[in-house]
């Protein structure tokens, strides 16, 4: 086994800026030709010793291996700058100075202050592709990287050049220029948008979209595509302008903004665009849900944008299917209005749904209190008392013996 | 005689077949058996329980003297002989009836508990209630999770001991409670840790879920509230002794928990096995991850099972959600852990190391804002000032352009005059530094610092400004100007505060002037007419008053408002004088250059 001493003899200096600071040996080389790519999801099986040989790590402990996205900053430069050497199969020994692994701080509680690392890893990735979101809706592989470690927030003016597939026949080629969260005023599926926000500039890749992130039940007759149709598209972000942070716009800024943002919202929820429509309404939100320092005038108008915000946004959610998120956005809402019907209608119905039914029932009486008319509220009322039953019934008989016995005692 | 009434029932029962037991003599069986109880046939009671010819009787029957048997426990002292004798019945009615039965009977007993009762009965009956569960077969893993839900239910509403004499004193039972039940749960961990060895295929996922969330639960309550450090004079500290055993259980039941745990925060959530995963994930769980988060990287339970690869400004960037959670609490207990898992997060890290890009996160801004909250509003002084050292340490961390955009930030969002002479004093040390050291900072001279020069020579509301309100501020800014003035040659005009004068002479030292006079002359005025109403009868019209736990606050006297209007003065004063010395130093270093030039 080579030790720390060999390293320092022999190990090839692999640092960009030839300091020694991370020295390598190949104990058996890998497989295949490519290494890694920047952003590829490796996975790494490794021991790691400090220099007096004791032991401080091993993902064999775990019996897992170790999972990061490479040259991310997500792991000390040692191992951004190591495992990128590393094909696939390949088991190799890394020597780390302080400086590329813990520094002067040292890592509480194994690693001292100005310690030098010394690694055995193993490259044991299967995949290097990217799943962008972990639910394998949005997968990424980089043909060409970019620049910098700027990525293009929502609201950002971004200027692409991008050309979709649809089993195998191109459907699509343009260069485009438009704002993150609203590619589908041109055409654009969500998917796109979303994986903007993690591309940076200059950068080539090919993106393949699930339905949820590609056109969805809708599909794109324009382009002769069809309901939940999986989509290719090679995208290439020329340039982009970042859109203002939150807090460098003043209120007056943000009521005028939110008065558009609305607007924009409500026209893509008409057309079912629920995903692009949260872009929107959470714009509200994140501008001035916590905006102090209103005058009375503005803090009328902050209400109100955020009062139709929430209801909308629990709205999207609930056809989203994302229940939890609908009952949080309907329980802002009441917090601002605490008799609002749609509000605790929607709570209600999201309730339902996910099957809190003295809860939901409650949320339809309240309904009634306020608006006796809302014969919806009645009929759910019934649905609630229904299911409820329902879950009655099984837990029953779950405990039928015990249940009989009782019941007989009590007969008597 | 109670005595003879048990015997009676029971030789009438001992001639019946199971089946034909009816619901009169479980009646007389329970009244019977109670009044034995109560009126100190313990013994006899015992031995009837103990007799092997009882056995199908007690079996069926038994469940119903719980209520009574725990009462009579309670009853007795602790030397009584009578209440050896309830234990052992106790003891044996957990070997003998129906597990179904009795274990209902076990938690209903629990559950009728309240205040101080709680904990002495749960501990009494966690010893029967293990046994009964161990020996259940269907619904097992429902039942366990029903019974941890339930003990930890009735926890719940008791206060969490606090300080060391708190802890010692363990008035309600609960740090020794507590212990109990994370004991009681073990051999259901070790049940998991053991099938799971055994085949991989074991998938009792109901099992796993329950206790996972049992482990959850218990991270809210008690140990978010409790206080989780070393504590001089108590060597087995409850409260730590139970938060490594909860982690040392959680990461035998999914021992992918904890990284799990930390690092997918910025997707969907992590891939749990099973949806109900996901929903403990989501409802009341940031509390509990927060609490994890804290005992791993505070008090470093369970570390051992955490990778130590990834790089301290990942491991920040994984905490701030966590960081977040606590930092918007109003309890010292919360507020202090958030504190302390934050510096811990920053002393991991190298200053100027933070690349700026971290604060395109949305919670790298709010958390700083949290920070501000916590040190002009919290009312606990120590939270006050660490608070700010934390600040510091964030500021440090961050390069050269994450500065710049923090100090933009926070002078935009604080709201605070002391805060922002805070960050303008700051701002002050790097420009020092970007003048000094040989290094090329472009975000501390020429157009950027400008830019944010704007925001701090200025007077928020111009001549109408409330000096007194904003007089940190002001001095702060006033001061910087007078080192940029002596420090920056105009020929060299590398902070281009030269080229700003005239702005600056407009937005900031004019109306300074003009505000400093009108302030001067009313305070002046105030005192003058004040000094002159002394002289006459003191009117008590007050225009209002101020009550402070329920007593109204004495009026200041004519002495003390006069104090405090020459202490304004005072200040002003102060700033006057600054704002002299000021303008008489770009005066010299413009003649000097008007000199040189002619």
């Amino acid at each position: 086994e080579v030790q720390a001493a060999a390293l320092a003899e022999r190990g090839e200096d692999i640092t960009p800026a030839q300091d020694r600071g991370v020295l390598k040996i190949i104990k058996r080389p890998g497989s295949e030709d490519e290494s890694p790519m920047i952003g590829d999801k490796v996975y790494v099986h490794y021991k790691g010793k400090l220099a007096n040989g004791k032991k401080f790590d091993s993902s064999r402990d775990r019996n897992e291996p170790f999972v990061f996205s490479l040259g991310k900053g997500q792991v000390i430069k040692a191992w951004d700058i190591g495992v990128a050497t590393m094909k696939k199969g390949e088991i190799c020994y890394l020597l780390c100075k302080p400086e590329y692994a813990y520094g002067s701080a040292g890592s509480a509680p194994k690693i001292p202050s100005n310690a030098t690392l010394f690694f055995e890893a193993s490259n044991a990735s299967e995949l290097a592709r990217e799943d962008l979101f972990e639910d394998g809706g949005i997968i990424r592989r980089i043909k060409r990287k970019g620049e910098g470690y700027s990525n293009p927030n929502e609201g950002a003016t971004v200027e692409i050049h991008l050309e979709g597939f649809c089993g195998g026949t191109r459907f699509d080629c343009k260069d485009v220029k438009f704002v993150v969260g609203e590619g589908e005023d041109h055409d654009i599926p969500i998917g796109i948008d979303k994986a903007l926000e993690k591309m940076q500039r200059g950068e080539q890749c090919i993106l393949y979209l699930g339905p949820r992130y590609g056109f969805g039940e809708a599909g794109k007759p324009k382009y002769g595509i069809q309901a939940n149709a999986e989509l290719v598209y090679e995208v290439t972000l020329k340039s982009f302008e970042k859109a203002k942070e939150s807090w460098e716009m003043d209120t007056k800024e943000k009521l005028e903004q939110a008065a558009i943002v609305k607007e924009k919202g409500t026209m893509y929820f008409k057309e079912g665009k629920y995903l692009q429509a949260v872009i929107q309404y959470g714009k509200i939100v994140s501008w001035l849900e916590m905006e102090y320092g209103l005058s009375e005038k503005e803090s009328k108008a902050s209400d109100s944008f955020l009062l139709a915000a929430f209801l909308n946004l629990a709205m999207c959610y609930l056809k989203l299917r994302e229940y939890t998120k609908a009952v949080e956005c309907c329980d802002k809402a009441l917090g601002l209005d605490q008799d609002n019907e749609k509000g605790l209608y929607r709570r209600g119905e999201a309730r339902l749904l996910m099957n809190e039914f003295e809860l939901a029932k409650c949320d339809f009486q309240k309904v009634l209190e306020v608006n006796p008319q809302n014969k919806a509220a009645k009929s759910q009322i019934s649905v609630c008392q229904k299911k409820t039953k329902e879950h009655n019934e099984r837990d029953r008989r779950i405990y039928a013996n015990m249940f009989t016995k009782f019941a007989e005692r009590d007969a008597k | 005689m109670a005595v003879d009434e048990l015997q009676a029932i029971i030789q009438r029962c001992q001639i019946l077949e199971e089946a034909d037991f009816k619901g009169e003599d479980f009646n007389l069986f329970q009244v019977a058996g109670q009044k034995c109880l109560e009126t100190g046939y313990a013994a006899q009671l015992l031995e009837v329980i103990q007799n092997e010819k009882n056995k199908v009787i007690v079996k069926n029957m038994g469940w119903n003297l719980i209520s009574p048997l725990v009462r009579c426990i309670f009853m007795y002292k602790h030397e009584d002989d009578k209440r050896e004798h309830c234990l052992k019945i106790l003891d044996q009615l957990a070997q003998l009836c129906n597990p179904k039965e009795l274990f209902l009977s076990l938690l209903e007993q629990i559950e009728q508990t309240s205040g101080e009762q709680v904990c002495q009965t749960v501990m009494l009956l966690l010893q029967p209630l293990q046994t009964v569960l161990l020996k259940l077969q269907n619904k097992k893993a429902y039942s366990v999770g029903l019974s941890l839900a339930m003990i930890m239910n009735q926890l719940t509403p008791l206060p969490v001991p606090y300080t060391k004499q708190q802890i010692q004193e363990d008035k309600f039972g609960l740090c020794q409670c507590c212990n109990a039940v994370v004991d009681f749960a073990k051999p259901f961990v070790n049940e998991i840790v053991k099938n799971t060895e055994e085949s991989s295929e074991y998938n009792d996922m109901e099992l796993k879920e329950e206790l996972l969330k049992f482990c959850m639960k218990s991270l809210k309550y008690p140990l978010l509230t409790a206080q989780l450090e070393q504590i001089e004079g108590i060597e087995e500290h409850p409260f730590r002794h139970f938060a490594t055993e909860i982690i040392v259980s959680a990461i035998k039941i999914n021992h992918k928990l904890i990284p799990l745990v930390f690092l997918h925060r910025k997707s969907r959530g992590p891939q749990w096995e099973n949806q109900d995963f996901a929903d403990i994930e989501r409802k009341n769980s940031a509390d509990s991850l927060a609490c994890l988060s804290y005992l791993m990287f505070v008090q470093h339970f369970g570390i051992d099972c955490f990778p130590v690869v990834f790089s301290p400004s990942y491991l920040l960037q994984c905490n701030m959600t966590h960081i977040e959670v606590l930092l918007k609490r109003t309890e010292e207990s919360m507020l202090s852990k958030g504190l302390d898992l934050f510096e811990s997060c920053l002393l991991r890290m190298e200053d100027d190391g933070l690349l700026h890009q971290y604060l395109e996160f949305r919670d790298f801004i709010n958390v700083p804002q949290d920070l501000v909250k916590i040190m002009t509003l919290c009312p606990i002084e120590h939270l006050r000032k660490k608070s700010l050292n934390i600040l510091q340490l964030f500021i440090d961390k961050f390069d050269t352009e994450g500065k710049y955009t923090l100090f933009r930030c926070l002078l935009k969002t604080s709201n605070h005059a002391g805060v922002e002479g805070y960050i303008i004093k700051n701002i002050k040390d790097q420009i020092h530094l970007s003048l000094t050291k040989a290094c090329d900072n472009t975000w501390f001279t020429g157009l950027h610092l400008i830019s944010l020069l704007d925001l701090v020579l200025l007077l928020p509301e111009g001549a109408e400004t409330d000096l007194l309100q904003n007089s940190d501020r002001i001095m702060a800014s006033l001061n910087l100007l007078r080192y940029l003035v002596i420090t920056d040659c105009e020929s060299d005009n590398r902070t281009g505060v030269w080229t700003m004068l005239a702005k600056i002479e407009q937005n900031f030292l004019k109306p300074l002037h003009v505000g400093l006079n009108m302030s001067k002359a009313h305070y002046e005025a105030e005192i003058k007419s004040k000094k002159e109403n002394r002289r006459e009868a003191h009117s008590s019209n007050t225009v209002c008053s101020v009550t402070v736990s329920g007593e109204k606050v004495p009026a200041m006297t004519t002495e003390m408002q006069l104090q405090v209007l020459h202490s304004a003065l005072f200040t002003f004063d102060l700033i006057e004088s600054v704002l002299a010395r000021v303008e008489e130093l770009i005066e010299l270093k413009i003649k000097g250059v008007m000199d040189d030039n002619s």
